[in-house]
């Protein structure tokens, strides 16, 4: 620990605490809401898990392709056109069949999205952080034009119709805690990630080609077709996110649909750094940081706050990311 | 629809010029956004306290603050200036959604008085050109494009890249300062996130104008006429049926992309881009 990070440390855990201050509660007081509101009880626990659900799952499409050396800021627009494509296919096959086909289409839908990202990276190498930044809006405009117009469901709001009961992903419940299973997925897939990139000769060239272009191509490894899979990849698990929200939890699809999942996966994958298992300590955290946010309010915290969490972590775990891999160099 | 143009590219044209300066010094800025969204929202909190030149003020200071620290994380503490941009934004997002729950007042921004538009918009009009001037003909903007250009050799003739792009970042500060104080002065009032990715667009329009000052201004009045002329044809038929609006605002968004697909032409990034 230098003294730098330890300012930067010290001196995001100080704007936080003026920032509680400022709002006129006692910063202990709000560390102990935040944790009975997010952990206390079980209907709490389940609220937090259920927040942390798309988070890992959005959190492990951002993660692959930053393995790449890949930022796809576009999680979110893919996320967007997943949850869509999930929720117009449930309503056209409704039932446990078109459950699976509501999945396979929204990460078709997500991959489709991320597509033209790395295509462009891969062959004209412009930066995916602009093609993605553009193409959430894109999806972000193109969604909300289709839930307002040709798939809306009769009525004032700007929504689909809700799908039916039986399209849709179980959840359990242990020890009084309602738990989905896509979070259970969520973990497994982690789990197969951590194993693919470890074990596996595709996953080995994704990792090569993220932690040095240049020597992978000297090393034979097809950069460009590298990229593009990534990319695709990302987009995939980023659109399945997307499904898994609407079979879960929404069960239809909306305007407005994302409260900015993309970009908390965002931090939630800068966070596991180089560690694919650390995904999901990482969700839980945002899980709760997520529920948080809602609790902190009725304290007379204005939500924004988490969001400044956020930013804080985001820049913390990038400074000590760099010294160790600067102590191992 | 001139005024209607020039009032949306305004804001897009000062970012970029901020935009400008931090990227040919070599530093990727996708922090415009919140920098616009910070300086906002600072000048909805203190020109009903300080008048308008305190608001003015006051964005401005904030823009630079958050530039500063765009600069040391990504100067001092090596962290990718992607990455650090995305903090930023996160920070500014919060942070702003914290103050105007907390301090700003509506009603009372919208009544305090304002400076004229008129201002914002001869300012943006008029920097494209000092900004190309400055980089063109005078040292220090001949040393910031060195630096941008190539850190390894400035640093071998003897010029210290950290502290020239210290000076570029607080170029972006007031350029993305004026940017977002002209936002909130348009409206009189701050709402959550109101620059709705007008930052995102600045840095488009900046890198489809290959880094050049005065085709930055072509490109942010382009898309601030394709903005004017969405707000215009709302709901007018085409053919017999009507074009949602979503699409118009999607089309400079579209526009970047296949852009950026290679049909603008050659490369001209900056080759010292987010290098140390």
């Amino acid at each position: 620990m230098n003294w730098r990070l330890a300012a930067l440390c010290i001196g995001g855990v100080a704007l936080l605490a003026v920032l509680v201050i400022v709002a006129g509660v006692s910063p202990l007081e709000a560390a102990k809401s935040l944790f009975s509101g997010t952990l206390g009880t079980p209907s709490n626990i389940a609220g937090t898990l259920r927040e942390t659900t798309p988070l890992l799952i959005a959190g492990i499409a951002v993660f692959v392709a930053l393995r790449a050396g890949l930022f796809n800021i576009g999680v979110e627009g893919q996320f967007l056109v997943g949850a869509m494509a999930s929720a117009v296919i449930g309503l056209r096959f409704p039932g446990p069949g078109g459950v699976v086909l509501a999945i396979l289409g929204g990460m078709g839908a997500g991959a489709l999205w991320a597509l033209p990202a790395g295509l462009i990276k891969a062959y004209r190498n412009g930066h995916e952080v602009i093609t993605t930044i553009m193409l959430n809006t894109v999806a972000d405009r193109f969604t909300s034009a289709m839930v307002s117009g040709p798939i809306k469901a009769p009525g004032g709001n700007t929504s689909t119709l809700p799908l039916t009961p039986s399209t849709s992903i179980p959840s359990i419940t242990i020890a009084g805690v309602e738990i989905s299973t896509a979070l259970f997925f969520g973990v497994l897939a982690t789990l197969g990630l951590a194993w693919w990139l470890r074990h596996m000769v595709s996953g080995y060239e994704l990792e090569a080609t993220g932690a040095n272009r240049t020597a992978a191509k000297y090393a034979g490894i097809e950069t460009r077709r590298v990229t593009v899979q990534a990319m695709v990849i990302s987009g995939a698990i980023a659109g399945l996110a997307g499904s898994v929200q609407v079979l879960a939890f929404e069960h239809r699809f909306y305007a407005g649909f994302s409260p900015g999942y993309g970009f908390d996966a965002l931090g939630v994958a800068l966070l596991a750094a180089s560690q694919a298992v650390a995904l999901v300590p990482a969700a839980l955290l945002f899980g709760v940081l997520a529920k948080g946010a809602t609790v902190l309010q009725i304290d007379g915290i204005p939500k924004g706050i988490t969001t400044v969490v956020l930013g804080v972590l985001i820049l913390v775990a990038a400074a000590i990311r760099y010294r160790r891999a600067k102590a191992i160099a | 629809m001139l005024e209607l143009t020039i009032s949306r590219a305004a804001p897009l044209v000062l970012a970029a010029m901020g935009g400008y300066t931090s990227e040919r010094s070599g530093v990727i800025n996708i922090a415009l956004e919140g920098k616009m969204l910070s300086a906002a929202c600072a000048a909805a909190v203190l020109t009903p306290r300080f008048g308008p030149w305190g608001g003015l003020a006051g964005g401005i200071l904030v823009a630079v603050v958050l530039s500063i620290l765009h600069w040391l994380a990504t100067q001092h503490y090596r962290i990718d200036h992607v990455v650090s941009g995305m903090a930023i934004n996160a920070l500014a997002i919060g942070g702003t959604n914290f103050a105007n729950a907390k301090f700003a007042d509506a009603g009372r921004s919208a009544q305090a008085a304002h400076l004229p538009l008129i201002m914002f918009y001869a300012i943006a009009l008029i920097a494209p050109i000092g900004v190309w001037a400055h980089a063109k003909y005078t040292r220090g903007g001949l040393r910031m494009v060195a630096v941008g250009s190539d850190p390894d050799k400035s640093r071998l003739v003897g010029l210290q890249p950290v502290f020239i792009r210290l000076k570029g970042q607080v170029a972006t500060g007031v350029f993305t300062g004026l940017a977002g104080v002209l936002l909130f002065t348009e409206t009189g009032v701050f709402s959550d996130n109101m620059t709705a990715g007008q930052g995102y667009i600045a840095l488009a329009a900046l890198i489809l104008s290959g880094w050049r000052p005065m085709w930055a201004l072509v490109a942010g009045l382009t898309f601030g006429f394709f903005s004017a002329l969405q707000l215009k044809l709302q709901g007018t038929d085409f053919f017999g049926s009507s074009i949602p609006s979503e699409a118009w605002s999607a089309l400079p968004h579209i526009v970047t992309i296949i852009a950026l697909a290679g049909f603008a032409g050659r490369n001209r990034t900056p080759s010292g881009l987010g290098k140390p």
